[in-house]
């Protein structure tokens, strides 16, 4: 009987696959003409994945989960409305047209409302692994496995969460303008949270993070090693005095200190509201000379990467930021049509939602020295592994904890630290980065280097 | 065959534990952008979570196929993943605390009644754009306007193998306005928000939308007159809202037995006294109109009271039923799952201090050197170490007993248990103040947490 089970639900997968959502894709396109819209996008987005947790250094739970629904954007005297499902039978289809029909009826007109046209789409190399189909739980337990026997090397240390995720995503699009296409991706993941203790003395909390479209490419036993050590180094952190210096952040912290500012910085809807700082700074210097951002969605076996964006467009090498000017916006559709321009292909989101704009695989440039001779160089400062705070993506301004620093003296690491504050504003520092490594890493679809900042209040509590 | 009784029969068909979810979660968001309509999306995401406990080990799948086969299959391959998951799995699971076999529909008549009575979809929107409007129209210093409103309608219905069969509607919605103002070289940005469990009328029962827009517009102009301070040791007044992200955050996380379980700072401290003794911290799930309501959790469980902390004595942890049973106690409803999609976690749901007997007046007129701390700004966050860093989104400096200055940029830090050891005035005031809050642990929860005024110590992070 489990058996004829195990069938019947493979079956069921086989039929999701393939042209299907597609067809629905096209279906609704036409059922929506007839029913006198003047435009329509259809977005189907297939999203497979497993996943394994471990907690408390012990396997958890094993996940299984097939999400499967269509998104519909509809345009009627130049309103929009937007109606998404995951019950994909007919009577609810029907229902779903009806639903985003009334959003629009019931929505301002907009005359930036629109659906771009159809442009020239590629598959982008090297983003599906045709294995994955066959990947069972069975193999991320074992993934699971060998990263917990790096952990267990040292049994001060614990994994609080980490999760060994395997996804395939299959997406369709099909509108009114003529656009008509389909894409799959596959990716894995393994990401990690731990902790050290020894005695009374608790460590931070710090991650290690592991991407790739490849499943053979992940190495899940370096991730647990890794981990462990970082973990044990911020063991019998100290205190410091206060000072003024220079950070070196990991490019796991220069996530949330660098990139969601820079990103926010320029997606043209921020611009066009006015709240992004670099509203007029289209061409002038933003950064050091140093600073070279490129966002490419046709990188091959990048994360990032896909033949199309959330609108059915090229997601185009864009360089952003080149030798500290800035060059591009991210633009979707409707921001486009506000400047008066074509979309370049950054409409980010999946079938539940409306396009928003995001970027592709965003890379910061690296420089020519490596990691180790930039702290070599550093007199006294922070080497920032994790930053915990806030930015404030209009301002500017920056003030947080700084998890499992170590401070720097006269070109060595000399001791980790704890309870010590780092604050400034983000888009000053910018303009005199002191120094990026050569080494770069893949973290989501970030592609970052270690990043040296000067004159950073480094206060003590 | 309806629903329920195709998740009974799958139940009864199963010879291995397993527990079935339905959830159907119709959500409309809007979200108005300096006098455009930049979102107005309805959503439908509905489906089946199983869950199998095997040989002292979970699988979990989720399916949307909801064929009396589709979950045949799911659960099938659930049981499937939790033997696999068994023969790996050192610590076997061994078993789930008893809970009352609850049977029933939560459904909130006079929720439902309240439904009828929504201002339908086009009113929503015009109300939104006008106060998006009232933002900018203010003065020339504001220079660009949010409105968001997202609601959620929620049908569930929950069969476990022992005998749990309920049905739950659970209507949620919140509001946030944001005003951004410009002068000279700097920009601010500001908020004010709201969250119920209830409909659109419950949410403005008690404020208008043109206040929370009055609100963001005061904040963002108080921002931007506000100078920078050097950082340092002081004595402050934490408000209702910045209570409840301290009771959340720093606290709050650090009891989920989880967390306990990893090594978190209150690891094996049940009956110490970690805080002054007139704190008193609780998660209650069962609030009517409290933006974190629960009544019955996602494992089946009647949502209680957990008393956290009582009279500066911890108590009690936050559990689903596989720790409770593992520290001997009762589960108190803290098992959520946001999605068919997601698993049950350990949750919090509505959390706060209890009032006590001050006057804000005379708490205020007790500090020689400090601040008045309102709200979060951006963000923050904490660490199983209950070492917490939250930036503060209105502040004034106290000088003498009196209210002085706004100033702006600061943080505020500091280990939670030290600082609440630290309190030494508690106001008799209460307010849940987490607006449109939502918690983030893996998967999204919605929560609440506020409680009275504080006065403690904490360090300020500042930027002069």
């Amino acid at each position: 009987m489990n058996n004829n089970q195990d069938k019947t639900r493979a079956q069921q997968e086989d039929n999701l696959i393939g042209g299907y959502g597609l067809e629905v894709c096209q279906r609704l396109v036409e059922e929506g003409r007839s029913k006198g819209l003047d435009d329509i996008e259809v977005y189907y987005q297939r999203l497979k994945s497993l996943e394994v947790v471990i907690e408390k250094n012990d396997l958890q739970l094993p996940k299984s989960d097939i999400y499967q629904g269509v998104g519909i954007r509809v345009f009627k005297n130049g309103s929009m409305g937007f109606a998404s499902t995951n019950d994909l039978d007919e009577n609810s289809l029907k229902l779903l047209m009806k639903q985003a029909a009334v959003m629009a009826e019931n929505s301002p007109p907009d005359r930036n409302n629109r659906l771009p046209e159809a442009e020239k789409l590629e598959e982008v190399p090297d983003i599906y692994d045709d294995r994955a189909e066959n990947i069972q739980l069975g193999d991320l337990i074992e993934s699971a496995r060998s990263f917990m026997k790096e952990i267990k090397q040292d049994d001060r240390v614990t994994v609080d969460t980490a999760g060994f995720s395997a996804s395939i995503v299959n997406d369709a699009i099909a509108t009114s303008r003529g656009i008509i296409s389909q894409d799959r991706q596959t990716y894995f993941e393994t990401q990690a949270l731990a902790l050290a203790r020894e005695g009374e003395e608790v460590s931070s909390f710090d991650m290690e993070y592991q991407v790739s479209c490849f499943y053979e490419e992940l190495d899940v036993a370096e991730s647990g090693r890794k981990l462990r050590d970082k973990v044990l180094a911020s063991l019998g952190a100290d205190t410091i005095e206060s000072f003024r210096g220079e950070i070196l952040l990991t490019p796991f912290s220069a996530v949330t200190l660098l990139v969601r500012p820079l990103v926010f910085a320029v997606n043209s809807e921020n611009v066009q509201n006015g709240i992004s700082p670099w509203k007029d700074k289209s061409g002038k210097q933003v950064a050091a000379d140093i600073l070279t951002v490129i966002d490419d969605g046709t990188l091959p076996g990048g994360v990032g990467s896909g033949k199309f964006d959330r609108e059915g467009l090229p997601q185009k090498r864009l360089t952003v930021i080149k030798d500290g000017h800035l060059q591009e916006l991210f633009y979707n559709a409707y921001t486009a049509a506000r400047a008066g321009r074509n979309s370049n292909g950054r409409a980010g989101g999946g079938a539940q939602s409306t396009p928003d704009i995001a970027p592709s695989n965003f890379m910061v440039s690296g420089g020519k020295k490596s990691r180790d001779e930039l702290i070599s160089e550093i007199e006294r400062g922070l080497l920032v592994n994790r930053y915990s705070g806030s930015v404030d993506p209009v301002s500017g301004d920056f003030s947080g904890v700084v998890k499992g620093g170590q401070l720097i003296d006269r070109g060595c690491k000399v001791k980790p630290v704890r309870e010590v504050m780092i604050s400034g504003n983000i888009y000053q520092m910018l303009q005199k980065i002191a120094g990026l490594s050569r080494e770069r890493e893949d973290i989501m679809n970030f592609k970052l280097p270690y990043v040296l900042l000067e004159d950073v209040s480094i206060t003590c509590g | 065959m309806n629903i329920k009784k195709l998740l009974k029969q799958i139940v009864i068909e199963n010879q291995e534990w397993v527990e079935l979810r339905y959830h159907r979660r119709n959500s409309l968001k809007l979200q108005v952008k300096n006098g455009n309509l930049t979102d107005s999306v309805s959503t439908t995401l509905s489906g089946v979570a199983v869950r199998a406990l095997v040989d002292g080990s979970w699988g979990f799948v989720s399916t949307s196929d909801l064929t009396l086969e589709g979950l045949r299959a799911a659960a099938a391959e659930a049981v499937k993943a939790a033997r696999e998951a068994g023969v790996l799995k050192e610590n076997k699971i061994q078993g789930l605390a008893e809970i009352e076999p609850v049977q029933g529909s939560f459904n909130l008549a006079e929720e439902r009644q309240d439904q009828k009575q929504e201002p339908d979809l086009g009113r929503k929107i015009k109300l939104l754009m006008e106060a998006d409007g009232q933002v900018r129209a203010a003065g020339e210093d504001i220079i660009a306007s949010q409105v968001s409103y997202s609601e959620f309608k929620d049908s569930k219905i929950i069969v476990t193998g022992e005998g749990v069969e309920v049905e739950i509607f659970d209507p949620k919605c919140d509001i946030g306005v944001v005003a951004y103002g410009a002068s000279k070289n700097q920009q601010e940005r500001a908020h004010a928000s709201h969250g119920v469990t209830g409909s659109w009328a419950k949410l403005f029962a008690d404020r208008k939308l043109s206040d929370l827009a009055d609100k963001a517009v005061e904040l963002v102009r108080k921002r931007l007159e506000a100078g920078y301070v050097s950082g340092g040791q002081y004595q402050v007044i934490l408000d209702p809202a910045l209570v409840g992200v301290l009771a959340h955050e720093a606290i709050g996380h650090t009891v989920e037995a989880d967390f306990v379980e990893s090594g978190s700072a209150v690891q094996g401290r049940i009956g110490e006294q970690v805080a002054s003794e007139l704190v008193t911290l609780v998660d209650e799930g069962n609030i009517a109109d409290a933006a974190g309501r629960v009544i019955i959790d996602d494992e089946g469980t009647r949502s209680t009271r957990t008393t956290i902390i009582e009279k500066g004595i911890l108590k009690n942890y936050l559990h689903n039923r596989e720790s409770a049973l593992k520290f001997e106690t009762e589960p108190g409803g803290n098992a959520r799952a946001f999605t068919y999609r997601d698993e049950p976690l350990i949750r919090m749901t509505n959390t706060f201090i209890l009032p006590g007997e001050s006057d804000l007046e005379e708490m205020i007129a007790g500090i020689e050197d400090g601040f008045f701390l309102k709200g979060m700004a951006q963000g923050g966050q904490a660490d199983s170490t209950a070492e917490f860093m939250f930036d503060v989104l209105e502040a004034y400096q106290i000088k003498k007993g009196k209210i002085g200055k706004p100033v702006k940029g600061l943080t505020l830090s500091g280990q939670a248990f030290e600082v609440l050891k630290s309190v030494d005035a508690v106001s008799r005031d209460f307010e849940f103040g987490l607006g449109r809050g939502y918690c983030g642990k893996g998967q999204a929860a919605k929560v609440d947490a506020g409680g009275p005024y504080l006065r403690c110590r904490v360090t300020i992070g500042g930027q002069q």
